[in-house]
């Protein structure tokens, strides 16, 4: 088992087993080894965001309406969530991977990867007994010492090796690829086991009599090529479990979006603007504070018979001020053709996404409103959020139940 | 089982030392509530102040989740899951 590991790399992918779930068991005990559904209370419509260990054995799973999950699990224990805790315990997890490795990449607030290639002599040097799975079983420990909350654990020389292992045994697994096993390990695996692989590529494969990750690598690279474009070599590399991405400690997100569903189906305008404006608003403050720009901006409208209207534009340039972001939002809306139906919910969406200040402009009001941008930030940061708003957005006082951090949005397990 | 998010402001008895704090007792819907249990907390900023969640337990079945705000020094029960 620890043949092999002192050249090459480790990387750890950590998966939190049911995050918000179990942030929910671990905090309040009259819920562990109960069916526990985070999304909405047994009342309110919307999905299951996570379900409990307990609940998926019912048959809950995550986006499932919440009216079915209460169908087939009457018995289990609908929360709303709170967004703000999972924050925190994803910061606990955070310093407790920080102590293993400064090289710590998070892709969500549940799940992280690990670069322990150069920290690892500290745990299983020579002298020392413990192997790279002892080493996991130890981060394992320490967050259920201080979350009561379970991880799974995959060990590989690469990324989306170590991503496939944490999935493979879960809860509470720990699996461990060692170098040279990475074929081995993936070539029986169905192939939408693959990150990339979605239901268009599985169909596509499955006419070409492809089901296994194995039947995928042995194919001609060059076939992939032709099949899926420049995708296809990326594909071929990664069924033959070559990866050589790093572990980034900052990374450029794909996109940034803040959506919400209405307590009730509305057709009052002046809701639903505020609400596309508020959500702006957050989402320049997160790129803000991320240090980033956006290129795009989209919206998303859904009516009540569930059809969606979803539409981007490119901005002139790339900003992270509010004020302009809203006045494309607003171009966009207008752009939307008015039905007479109900709006259930709405979204904005930043995307593309680059790092602030890459190309400054000589002739713009930029440095005006950057001054502007900082000082509401720095009000924010010392009164809350809601201490400074654009006036229209305040409409939704009527609406939704305000703390400092902001309005309690219908699904508070999302709600940032 | 019953779980309700009440957000309701209370008065609760507390121990404040070298930045901890430790609630020791509070008052809702007229019964005094000794603290046995602290089952978890954290905490969340709100500008230039903290709230502070705990997770407690009274010796019987039942949580109960304080929150504490650092900000106008109140206590508000947040949510209550009573067994039964």
């Amino acid at each position: 088992m620890n043949a092999g590991t002192h050249n090459s790399r480790l990387i750890a992918h950590i998966d939190a087993d049911a995050f918000f779930a179990s942030v929910e068991q671990g905090f309040n005990p009259l819920l562990r080894g109960r069916p526990v559904i985070v999304g909405g209370t047994k009342t309110q419509r919307g999905v299951v965001h996570t379900a409990s260990y307990e609940a998926r054995a019912c048959g809950v799973h995550t986006g499932m309406p919440l009216a079915q999950a209460r169908e087939i699990c009457p018995q289990a224990v609908f929360l709303k969530g709170d967004f703000q805790h999972y924050q925190a315990a994803s910061q606990v997890l955070q310093e407790i991977y920080l102590r293993y490795t400064p090289v710590v990449e998070f892709t969500s607030l549940d799940d992280a990867y690990l670069d322990l290639t150069g920290s690892r002599h500290l745990f299983t040097g020579p002298g020392r007994r413990r192997d790279p799975v002892a080493l996991a079983r130890e981060i394992q420990q320490a967050v259920e010492a201080a979350l009561h909350i379970g991880v799974s654990i995959g060990l590989a020389g690469n990324k989306v090796v170590a991503r496939i292992a944490s999935g493979h045994r879960k809860p509470r697994g720990v699996v461990y690829v060692p170098p040279g096993q990475e074929r081995a390990f993936l070539a029986p695996l169905p192939v939408d086991a693959l990150p990339g692989v979605g239901r268009v590529a599985k169909a596509q494969l499955t006419e070409l009599k492809i089901f296994t990750i194995g039947q995928l690598a042995a194919m001609p690279r060059l076939v992939l090529e032709e099949l899926f474009g420049a995708n296809g070599k990326k594909l071929w590399e990664l069924a033959n479990g070559i990866d050589a991405r790093p572990v980034r400690t900052r990374i450029l997100p794909r996109q940034i979006s803040r959506e919400t569903t209405f307590e009730e189906d509305t057709m009052d305008r002046v809701i639903i603007m505020a609400t596309l404006q508020y959500l702006t608003e957050r989402l320049a403050s997160r790129l803000r504070h991320l240090g980033l720009q956006a290129r795009g901006i989209g919206v998303k409208l859904r009516y009540s018979d569930f059809t969606q209207h979803q539409l981007t534009t490119t901005l002139p340039q790339a900003t992270h001020h509010a004020g302009e972001l809203f006045g494309e939002v607003e171009r966009l809306v207008a752009r939307i053709p008015r039905r007479r139906l109900r709006i259930r919910h709405v979204g904005v969406q930043a995307r593309p996404i680059e790092w602030n200040g890459l190309q400054p402009h000589l002739f713009d009001l930029t440095p005006r409103r950057e001054l502007l941008d900082a000082a509401v930030d720095a009000i924010r940061r010392k009164f809350g959020f809601m201490a400074i708003l654009p006036a229209d957005a305040l409409e939704l006082r009527k609406k939704y139940r305000v703390d400092k951090s902001g309005y309690i949005l219908h699904s508070p397990a999302l709600t940032r | 089982m019953h779980y309700e998010e009440l957000f309701e402001p209370i008065e609760v008895i507390t121990y404040f030392r070298e930045g901890r704090i430790v609630p020791l007792k509070f008052r809702w819907n007229g019964r005094v509530y000794k603290i046995q249990q602290v089952h978890g907390q954290w905490k969340a900023r709100n500008g230039e102040s903290y709230q502070y969640h705990f997770s407690v337990g009274c010796g019987g079945p039942d949580c109960f989740e304080l929150v504490f705000d650092s900000g106008d020094f109140s206590w508000q029960l947040a949510r209550v899951c009573l067994e039964g």
